[in-house]
């Protein structure tokens, strides 16, 4: 039978053409000269090709990507969908499609916390004194004058200072004219409710400062690949601006265990210091820049990251990390100063660097943990912190047991070719047509590509492997007829982008190496997570929340995740991703006392699992090496996607 | 009063495989030898009787080979310059299979014509290997493959990065393959996954989990196979798998049977402790549910016949 089909387009054109019973919508549209994006190749698995019935009937041979409201709406797959009825359709714009997927990629905003009171909650404060001048009859020095203000006017009973501070004081209160903003730490006050403790005088600057100007602080996340910072002003919340680079170490190891291996042998561990510094004093520089203020204006700094980085930062000797029994030099760290840390900051800046649990849970898994909620959870909830090590805490407001293992940099963007972190000129996301091999593929800022980040290299690897490209043990299929498919130089490797899409000019490619270090990666997450559920005897239905921390990119595509066997095969509404969760918590903790006292007490809470104990692990981590996994009823979502094609 | 021995039931089975075909069935065999199809752990015969006994195969080269044992040089003597000569001489030995490895100095045509003449010097069925570098691998299996088309040939030897080839080959012509992974349940099966999407029918597959020496890590080789041959029972389609293991490959290589001077005196007389080895790792082997093993020596292949029979019998 002929139909009459009535394509509008975004700009009201209407086109109609006849069709059989039978027809493709997509297959009409072409007809009507209407070109409908299709980069999965007419396959029913990007939802890209989604139009709206807004008159007559149609059959949906498959609905995948689609919601009830969305079917109630009228939308339909045009890949999927055949024509019964003389049908109006209605061909949304492109962008209007993208940002309607966009929600199985959720990605967290940082928003000031609601009940965030600078008064109350914040431990450094700006504060007014107006001194006595000196006189023939009253020859007080100027500390004891400063002191004595400080006491009578703000009740600070308690307050010290270092000897370069105490080297300006007279000429600050001099230039003021006896009138002086001083800047204070008050954390022992506030933390013991008592006010004979003390107190930590940062800077006295001359006149009176307004108290509610700018006054900064940072928030830094050492990862083992990735420094990530935040420059936060601290008297209304607010993060002014984030600045994220690799970790100046990667040149020195790529792992943990290379870095300490490395830090034990001759001038190892002082360069490793500074090289660590010198990547966040750029950073600092950079977000100073941004937010047009000087080093010495930031105040004070809230630090974390995972047991290593901290000692190597600090300069502690880190060795027996890696050795049985696996100890740690220091988990609870006192508050430091720029100036002893070595922080492009205000020297006297207070330096506070967050606790850990043991050798391979650092501050970024108990910052991550708070920042997550996880430890006020009222379901079970599953923590997943994908980074160069992953870390995985499960539990609820009662419990939280935790364990790591070594996944390496490939979600970074790191050890990977063409790989790099989640910034400008990162392929994002792809889509391969299983038909011609033939890729679509965004780039973050829309311009040419750069190289792939972590969450273009999961939706790659996920791609690869449903179109055939990749077998499942991550070999290159190179029957495959396709001039993308080729033998390179570390055996079979895809081209994403030609070298005449490329910002650099040359091709853009995954390789066998990449793909093994991204199965290895995926695995060790993988199988950390079923080892610790079968630690406490939890099966996957009872996790009702699994919460992704890291920085893989913008988005991470969770049909995708699943497919490459990431993250294991349950409803999508159950997954939220949260970003870089470490320096989150490191913010909260900048911003609120109270909050930085919940991480002390987060760290004290969790149990430590070791995996290398016995040989569950590896077990879980071989069978883990494959794609999905080699127990494929694990998977059924897979399954049936690796059936249709 | 009589004691009831507790049985087992069991899910699933090993698959039961063929090798060789006779001119009935296409080939050129003068029988095929079938493996496999047990229903219990190995040789629980109160359980369920063993449907196949394991067999025997003789490894003999393309080429004479310079680096084995003198004492194996002993015994084979001339033959071993001559594959067809050999595989007579192996069948002769007691041989229920022939393993035929090629050289990297074999070009594809020395490779066939040696093939041709081991199946027209024995009526047993014949397993190919490689020499076991992924590109010469294909370049001979390939034309030796479809030269043979029908014979049911075991090729050899797939691994999970180079399996296609000759999984392609095997499909087109009728043959098998030999799987093998590197001694760990979970690679065994994904390397059985990966030859089954290519479409490969579950009975031309024998997988070869890799094994060491005794004293060189055959007990780990030993409790690999006892789990694989578990799950194959509990119903995991892709452990269900006759099992092909190497005995006198790797007890050949160790020092115990490959030197006779200088070492300490309590080891004894040189010959009796070779054989040994090679004897006292296939037997250990079988028990854990070998179902084909690869011998190099002929006095170990009759020790080893007589071992099989009596777990048969017992």
């Amino acid at each position: 039978m002929e139909h009459l089909i009535t394509f509008t387009t975004p700009d009201q054109n209407s086109i109609s053409v006849k069709s059989q019973t039978g027809m493709l919508l997509s297959d009409a549209a072409h007809l009507a000269g209407i070109d409908i994006g299709q980069p999965c190749g007419g396959q029913g698995r990007c939802g890209r090709c989604a139009v709206q019935v807004t008159d007559g009937t149609v059959r949906r041979r498959s609905a995948l990507r689609l919601s009830p409201a969305d079917i109630e709406q009228g939308f339909a797959l045009a890949c999927q969908t055949v024509v019964e009825d003389d049908v109006s359709i209605y061909v949304p714009p492109q962008e209007k499609i993208e940002r309607r997927l966009t929600t199985d990629r959720v990605v967290a905003e940082v928003t000031v916390p609601a009940d965030y009171d600078y008064l109350s909650d914040q431990t450094v404060r700006r504060i007014h004194l107006e001194l006595t001048p000196p006189s023939m009859d009253d020859q007080t020095d100027d500390w004891s004058r400063l002191q004595t203000a400080l006491r009578l006017q703000h009740r600070l009973e308690n307050v010290t200072c270092s000897l370069p501070l105490l080297q300006k004081i007279g000429a600050a209160l001099r230039e003021g004219e006896w009138q002086v903003t001083a800047i204070v730490d008050l954390a022992n006050v506030l933390q013991s409710g008592e006010s004979d403790r003390p107190v930590w005088l940062i800077d006295l600057q001359p006149g009176h400062v307004d108290e509610y100007s700018s006054l900064w602080g940072t928030a830094i996340d050492i990862g083992t690949t990735t420094v990530s910072l935040w420059m936060v002003n601290l008297v209304t919340g607010e993060v002014k601006a984030q600045a994220a680079e690799y970790n100046g170490q990667i040149a020195r190891g790529e792992d943990v265990i290379s870095r300490i291996v490395y830090a034990g042998k001759g001038n190892g561990r002082e360069d490793l210091r500074q090289r660590v510094l010198d990547t966040m004093n750029v950073l600092l520089e950079i977000a100073c820049k941004r937010v047009k203020a000087k080093p010495e204006d930031i105040v004070k700094a809230t630090i974390a990251g995972n047991s290593t980085m901290m000692h190597l930062l600090l300069g502690i000797p880190a060795e027996n990390i890696r050795l049985s029994p696996f100890i740690t030099g220091v988990n609870h760290l006192p508050v430091m100063t720029a100036r002893e840390v070595g922080l492009s900051a205000n020297p006297e800046a207070s330096v506070d660097c967050l606790p850990g649990v043991a050798s391979y849970v650092g501050a970024d898994i108990t910052a991550g943990v708070l920042s997550a909620g996880v430890d006020s959870a009222e379901e079970t909830t599953l923590f997943l912190d994908v980074g160069t090590n992953g870390e995985i805490v499960l539990g609820d407001r009662d419990w939280l047991v935790t364990c790591a293992c070594s996944a390496g940099p490939a979600f970074e963007g790191a050890g990977v070719v063409n790989g790099m972190r989640a910034t400008t000129g990162a392929i994002e996301e792809v889509w391969i047509n299983s038909e011609t091999f033939e890729p679509t593929y965004r780039v973050i800022g829309g311009g040419k590509p750069k190289g792939i980040c972590g969450s273009g290299l999961i939706s790659l690897l996920s791609e690869a492997f449903i179109t055939g490209i990749l077998d499942k043990r991550g070999n290159v299929n190179l029957m495959a007829t396709s001039s993308r498919v080729r033998e390179g130089a570390h055996g079979g490797e895809y081209v994403v982008a030609w070298g005449a899409e490329s910002e650099s000019g040359e091709d853009i490619v995954l390789s066998r190496v990449d793909v093994d270090n991204l199965l290895r990666a995926k695995a060790a997450i993988y199988a950390g997570f079923t080892v610790l559920a079968e630690t406490v005897g939890i099966s996957l239905e009872a996790v009702s929340k699994v919460l992704v921390g890291g920085s893989f990119g913008k988005y991470i595509n969770v049909e995708k995740a699943v497919q490459i066997g990431l993250l294991p095969d349950m409803d999508w509404s159950r997954f939220e991703f949260l970003g870089n969760t470490s320096v989150k918590g490191a913010y909260l903790a900048l911003l609120d006392w109270q909050k930085r006292e919940r991480i002390t007490e987060i760290a004290k809470r969790m149990t430590y699992i070791e995996l290398s104990a016995d040989n569950t692990f590896y077990e879980a981590f071989t069978s883990a090496l494959f794609l999905p996994h080699t127990d494929l009823s694990k998977f059924p979502s897979v399954e049936s996607a690796l059936q249709k094609n | 009063m009589p004691i009831e021995i507790p049985k087992d039931k069991w899910a699933g089975s090993i698959k039961a495989i063929t090798i060789g075909a006779t001119s009935a069935e296409g080939g050129t065999r003068a029988k095929a030898v079938t493996v496999g199809g047990g229903t219990t752990m190995p040789y629980l015969q109160f359980e369920a009787p063993t449907p196949n006994k394991p067999v025997i195969a003789i490894e003999i080269k393309s080429r004479k080979p310079e680096d084995w044992s003198p004492l194996l040089a002993e015994v084979w003597g001339e033959a071993m310059a001559d594959s067809a000569q050999w595989a007579k001489k192996a069948e002769e030995a007691g041989a229920d299979l022939i393993v035929l490895a090629l050289t990297v100095e074999d070009n594809p045509e020395d490779a066939v014509k040696a093939v041709k003449s081991v199946l027209g010097a024995t009526g047993l069925p014949l397993i190919v290997w490689g020499p076991g570098q992924a590109e010469k691998d294909n370049e001979l299996l390939v034309p030796i493959s479809e030269a043979t088309k029908g014979e049911r040939l075991v090729l050899g030897i797939c691994e999970d990065k180079n399996y296609r080839t000759i999984v392609a080959t095997a499909m087109a012509n009728g043959h098998l393959v030999q799987a093998r992974a590197p001694m760990d349940v979970n690679l065994s099966k994904q390397l059985n996954i990966l030859i089954s999407d290519m479409g490969m029918p579950k009975d031309r597959i024998l997988m070869d989990p890799t094994t060491g020496a005794l004293g060189y890590g055959m007990e780990y080789g030993y409790s690999v196979m006892e789990r694989l041959r578990l799950a194959a029972l509990q119903g995991d389609a892709m452990t269900q798998f006759p099992m092909i293991v190497t005995p006198g490959f790797e007890a050949w290589k160790t020092k115990e049977a490959k030197v006779g001077e200088g070492v300490p005196q309590a080891w004894g007389d040189w010959k009796a402790r070779a054989i040994n080895w090679e004897t006292l790792t296939a037997i250990a082997l079988i028990e854990s549910g070998a179902d084909v093993v690869v011998l190099r020596h002929p006095e170990s292949v009759k020790r080893i016949k007589e071992a099989i029979e009596e777990l048969i019998t017992a």
